[in-house]
């Protein structure tokens, strides 16, 4: 192209340029438009041979790793059982335990924000997404069926009922660091109220209702319902009391 | 040892796995293995040890690593030249089943290797376990002529030319709006569109002929497996640039929280069709070595149910029982592994760190209890915890563990349950009265006396 002088030589290459820009975005939108489809397909396709050819993939190990790779570059969760008929009806097969290996993973994927307690219906609803191909298919009711398949591996994983809702805790008392920032917030003034608790370490409500409840089963702490503004006191003398009693003795 | 230097040695892991090769997988195993060679003096003396074939190698490692001289070592399978059928005769029948392959050493007889003036000398493999000898011996041909170790070579070496030449792995794309825009003027608009649509329709031929039953799929598993990684890099690169879209950023969340799990990778994972009568033994070493990232993840000590998740993650499609990782873990009490299960009072059960055992623990909880504050007015296990680092409840747990190893004693009072060291053992019972002038009962006394 030569280069003319003047405004219209250079209104004529601004206009170039912005068609040639135009034209790029372009094929960059239909670019990922297509590669999105593709990529769609491929997920799918690989979603049905792990459901349709799942027994041969697992007879040919060389094989197996590279379907896995597959899976894995792609994100398609290999774990795809029907419920079929005798899952169902007995309770076999494959189909609770896969469940069971995704409903921990969502609680372990979750357990940065929610401090390992996770609502039924959420679990259920997120166990959904992931298995989009059946939909509809998992009910809370074999969610709680794979749940309760993991009994065996130690009571660290239970449903525990906070007033109509259903929650699943998947951190045991053993491990829960939950406890130590209450202790931590009630050292200020020897108590805590669920408000306050919710509020300073912006937990939801079960979480900070569930972790207080454990606390007083423990013994470490003490209830006070009788106060003025009607609100319940956690108390917690055993961190109080190093700091008061000793410092009444002094 | 002479197995050292005639046959390539194998690294293990601290639970006596076989570390592979990259692209290496496991296929089969055998127990009570002995490999022998009645032509060649040097060939080292392999008895009764564990047999696993895998793509590449077949690799004996001795059962009982203490009472054996000679290390674990491997034969290529790229040294074999031939692998004899089974003879079928009466006497086979009584005898422990055997099978014959053929071996090409160096010339001096010093090495396995395929070089000039190299000749082939006769391996015999005598199974005097229960394992399924036949299952074996089929797996061990089918490896022996897929020739996977091949292929290794030729893509590291030309990895960049293959995907040129391929081209059904969608060309040279991954560069392709960087470079065009470079050779925008040259190449004309029309030329570079037509070129992306081809690169798209091959893409798409090649998805389609790929995913037409299970045997096309394996025979194009590589491909699929560039085409997989090209994808999945692409999709991250365009969601880290374009930031418009909100289904991009769905996408690039849902992949972030898979590679979360997957990115710990078994690629070989142990199963009942590998490894047979051995399954438990083998699953437990392998829990063994991979639990030990996610371990220090966690900080030392995490949940059974965590690891059973995790691991099945990393397993695949292989899953495993929870009663079938419970029996792994059980199983550690007879390996020399460096974690251990603990089951707690409350019926959690947990894997941990054996230096994150007991002992180091107690040796905190004791100078904890013996600062001049808290030998006077003791501990609670909130306290600990917050001393420790752990939660309250496990807290306790080690407290009491404590207590009952004569550590602590404690008193109930008001404040609740409170600890204090046990000063018991250094009353000398011939002299009630009488105080060391060291010791922790006269630093207590020192302690004590000073607050009135």
């Amino acid at each position: 192209m030569r280069r003319r002088p003047g405004i219209g030589g250079l209104q004529n290459a601004a206009a170039a340029r912005d068609q040639y820009r135009l034209l790029g975005e372009n094929v960059a939108r239909i670019r990922t438009d297509l590669m999105k489809e593709q990529l769609t397909t491929f997920r799918s396709q690989l979603e049905e041979f792990a459901r349709k050819h799942k027994n041969d993939i697992r007879k040919n190990p060389a094989f197996r790793s590279q379907f896995h790779e597959m899976c894995t570059k792609v994100g398609v969760d290999p774990l795809a059982s029907n419920k079929g008929f005798w899952a169902e009806l007995l309770g076999i097969g494959d189909f609770y335990y896969e469940l069971g290996v995704q409903i921990v993973e969502i609680c372990l994927a979750t357990r940065p924000h929610n401090g390992g307690l996770i609502n039924l219906q959420e679990l259920c609803n997120m166990v959904r997404q992931r298995r989009k191909n059946d939909r509809g298919a998992v009910s809370e009711d074999d969610c709680l069926r794979a749940i309760s398949k993991l009994k065996v591996l130690g009571s660290g994983f239970e449903v525990i009922s906070v007033g109509k809702k259903k929650l699943v805790r998947s951190v045991p008392t053993e491990l829960n660091k939950d406890h130590n920032e209450i202790l931590e917030l009630a050292q200020a003034q020897g108590f805590v109220t669920v408000n306050e608790v919710e509020r300073r370490l912006s937990w939801t409500s079960g979480r900070a209702t569930d972790a207080l409840d454990t606390l007083l089963e423990e013994g470490l702490a003490m209830i006070d319902d009788g106060h003025r503004d009607g609100k319940c006191r956690y108390w917690f003398p055993c961190v109080s009391s190093i700091s008061s009693s000793v410092g009444a003795d002094m | 040892m002479a197995a050292g230097k005639f046959l390539p040695p194998v690294e293990l892991t601290t639970s006596g796995r076989p570390v592979l090769l990259p692209n290496e997988i496991e296929c089969s195993l055998l127990s009570s293995v002995d490999l022998e060679s009645d032509e060649l003096p040097a060939f080292p003396l392999l008895k009764s040890g564990l047999l696993i074939l895998t793509t590449h190698r077949l690799i004996w490692i001795p059962e009982s690593s203490s009472t054996t001289t000679t290390a674990a070592s491997a034969i290529p399978l790229s040294a074999i030249t031939h692998i004899f059928s089974p003879k079928k005769s009466l006497r086979s029948m009584f005898a422990s089943p055997r099978f014959r392959f053929q071996l090409s050493v160096s010339s001096d007889g010093r090495g396995v290797g395929s070089g000039p003036g190299s000749r082939s000398v006769v391996v015999t493999v005598v199974v005097r376990g229960k394992g399924d000898s036949d299952a074996f011996y089929g797996k061990f041909w089918e490896s022996w002529r897929a020739r996977v170790w091949e292929s290794d070579v030729v893509v590291s070496s030309s990895s960049s030319n293959s995907q040129l030449v391929s081209g059904s792995g969608s060309g040279s794309d991954s560069g392709g709006l960087y470079t065009s825009q470079g050779t925008l003027r040259m190449a004309g608009v029309s030329g570079i569109l037509r070129k992306e649509q081809e690169m798209w329709e091959s893409t798409d031929k090649s998805l389609q002929d790929a995913f037409q039953d299970l045997n096309a799929l394996m025979s194009k598993a590589k491909e699929m497996v560039v085409l997989a990684e090209k994808m999945r890099l692409k999709l991250l690169s365009g969601t880290n640039s374009q930031t418009g879209a909100t289904a991009d950023e769905e996408m690039g969340s849902k992949q972030e929280m898979q590679d979360w799990l997957l990115s710990v990778g078994i690629a070989s994972p142990v199963t009942k069709e590998t490894a047979g009568a051995l399954y438990h033994q083998q699953l437990s070493r392998q829990l063994a070595d991979f639990v030990r990232i996610p371990l220090e993840k966690a900080g030392g000590v995490i949940n059974l149910i965590d690891v059973y998740c995790v691991f099945n993650r990393a397993r695949g499609t292989e899953l495993i029982s929870p009663e079938d990782l419970l029996q792994a873990c059980s199983l550690w009490e007879k390996f020399d592994v460096p974690v251990m299960l603990r089951k707690f009072d409350s019926g959690v059960m947990v894997i941990q760190n054996k230096s994150h055992s007991d002992e180091e623990v107690f040796a905190r909880i004791k100078t904890l209890v013996t600062k001049p504050d808290t030998l006077r007015s003791g501990i609670s296990a909130s306290d600990a915890a917050m001393t420790l680092g752990i939660a309250p409840a496990m807290a306790k747990e080690h407290l009491l563990t404590a207590e009952s190893k004569g550590i602590l004693c404690r008193d109930i009072s008001p404040d609740g349950f409170r600890f204090f060291i046990n000063l018991f053992p250094e009353i000398d019972p011939n002299g009630v009265y009488s105080v060391k002038e060291y010791g922790i009962y006269a630093t207590w006394i020192k302690a004590t006396s000073a607050s009135r």
